[in-house]
């Protein structure tokens, strides 16, 4: 059915169209250090409470990632290589090729933007590393499997830049919330029991975003 | 005829919402219980939850015959999906906007971010990019198929809410005590006018939805005699 | 019934809430019936 290598091919062939313009890689970290920038700016030197840090840690990255991921989808219809691809693939390793790549993107994004938010903000000083780390792997994940599922449906319409975040705000709303309270229980020194209750709920999302792409993506990518 | 029985049914249940006194020991059959802090204001009961209700109702009948659309490929099942979709739309806002008022009342501001409050928000934005979707997305069949798509993913996500937000937001200020009271011991006649006012409101949706799906039919039916 | 209304504003409430019910339920009752009507004319004609 899907077979390991296929998706590897596919996530070869995003990687390799990256890397010749690198217009995805270079939009979202324009697009971070643009709005840490600014938060920093407006932040000054006032204590801004780890609720509000942690918030606007994940603005930061659910914009970015809006700025980016889609362009797995929306490059291939502007190129006018999605037939090609429809004729070469199964659907379902086009999506988990694309979707693996999206994930690897969303790391790298990920990395750069919280290494300049602890680097840069003092009043966001991680003191649970282990709840930390979960979260914004779950987190990422998460992430990139909602907005490449929803990069696949607005590839197909006219407005695509103002619709994808449009689409995208609700459907990521369960992980947005959950991933910013695990965040704000890492910076506040919680005892990893105290929340599993989230990555319980991570966890899930991830398994049901995947489940229904599994069902759904079939009748989005054939025309 | 049954159209006429719905009409004096919801006029029964206006006036009995509003006519029965509240009172702090109900003796008579007609009588509901003063709940504290809310008093007279508990009669939003009968009206705000209803509507809450109906919108959720709306859109499960939109992803059912969105998932029907996918498979038949018939686009009357895509216009059954967007009738019901924009009346949960009126709905969502309505309870909304009656429910943020209420807050204003009882709590002092229009929105506080509890969880009840944050779904039905989310409900709203969900029925917006379901419309904002459709209007970029010219090719009719295009156009169901990712309607329907799009509906079934966000339908996916809309339990998780209900079982994620309480997980989440427990620390926040608790809900509205007449829900608590309402699930272990709402008052009998209280009780009963409360799922007549459901039931009411669920047959006026069933009857809107059908209006709406007949008067598209019957605009299919002219623009396809004009050519 | 002035007075009375004066000193309960529920019942004026409860006028104002029936009042927008039953214009309600008209406009939509006599929707149906236009609809009917139309269905049934092109039901005679095809």
């Amino acid at each position: 059915m899907i077979s390991a290598a296929a998706v590897r091919t596919i996530v070869l062939k995003e990687f390799q169209s990256e890397l010749r313009t690198r217009y995805a890689l270079n939009a979202l970290l324009m697009f971070v250090v643009t709005t840490l920038s600014i938060v920093l700016f407006s932040v000054g030197s006032e204590n801004v409470s780890t609720d509000v840090l942690s918030g606007i840690l994940w603005i930061i990255i659910f914009f970015s990632s809006m700025s980016g991921l889609s362009r797995t989808f929306v490059s291939e219809e502007e190129r006018g290589t999605t037939m090609t691809l429809q004729l070469l693939a199964p659907p379902l390793v086009v999506f988990f090729g694309k979707l693996v790549f999206n994930i690897v993107l969303l790391f790298i994004l990920n990395v750069v933007a919280i290494g300049l938010y602890m680097l840069l903000i003092g009043g966001f000083a991680v003191k649970s590393y282990g709840i930390f780390c979960l979260t914004i792997g779950l987190g990422t994940i998460g992430l990139a499997s909602a907005s490449t599922l929803i990069a696949a449906i607005i590839s197909k319409a006219n407005t695509k830049g103002t619709l994808y975040p449009v689409l995208s705000f609700p459907i990521m709303l369960p992980l947005l919330l959950t991933v910013i309270t695990a965040t704000r229980r890492s910076v506040e020194g919680a005892v990893f029991s105290e929340a599993i209750g989230e990555f319980q709920v991570l966890f899930s999302y991830i398994v049901v975003m995947l489940a229904v792409s599994y069902i759904v993506f079939d009748y989005i990518w054939r025309d | 005829m049954l159209k006429i029985v719905l009409g004096i049914w919801l006029t029964i249940v206006i006036v009995v919402a509003f006519a029965f006194p509240i009172v702090p020991q109900p003796q008579q059959w007609f009588e509901y219980p003063v709940i504290p802090g809310l008093e007279e204001k508990a009669r939003i009961l009968f009206f705000h939850v209803p509507m809450s209700w109906t919108t959720v109702v709306a859109f499960f009948v939109s992803m059912i015959y969105g998932i029907r659309y996918l498979k038949t490929k018939n686009l009357r099942d895509d216009m059954r999906s967007v009738s019901s979709a924009g009346l949960g739309l009126m709905f969502c806002v309505l309870a909304t906007v009656t429910g943020s008022v209420w807050a204003k009342f009882n709590w002092g501001s229009f929105w506080n971010w509890d969880p009840r409050e944050t779904s039905i928000f989310i409900l709203l934005l969900i029925y917006g990019a379901y419309f904002a979707l459709r209007s970029a997305l010219e090719d009719e069949a295009k156009r169901a198929t990712l309607a329907a798509v799009y509906a079934i993913i966000a339908g996916v996500t809309v339990p998780f809410f209900i079982f994620v937000m309480p997980r989440i937001m427990a620390s926040l200020h608790p809900e509205p005590i007449v829900n608590t009271e309402g699930k272990v011991h709402m008052n009998a006649t209280m009780l009963i006018v409360f799922l007549s006012s459901l039931a009411g409101f669920t047959a006026l949706f069933a009857w809107m939805l059908q209006l709406r799906i007949r008067l598209a039919r019957l605009e299919q039916h002219y623009y396809q005699k004009e050519n | 019934m002035y007075d009375f209304l004066s000193g309960h504003a529920l019942y004026i409430v409860l006028t104002i809430v029936l009042i927008c019910w039953f214009g309600i339920f008209f406009y939509l009752y006599t929707l149906d019936r236009k609809i009917s009507r139309i269905e049934k004319q092109l039901g005679n004609m095809s």
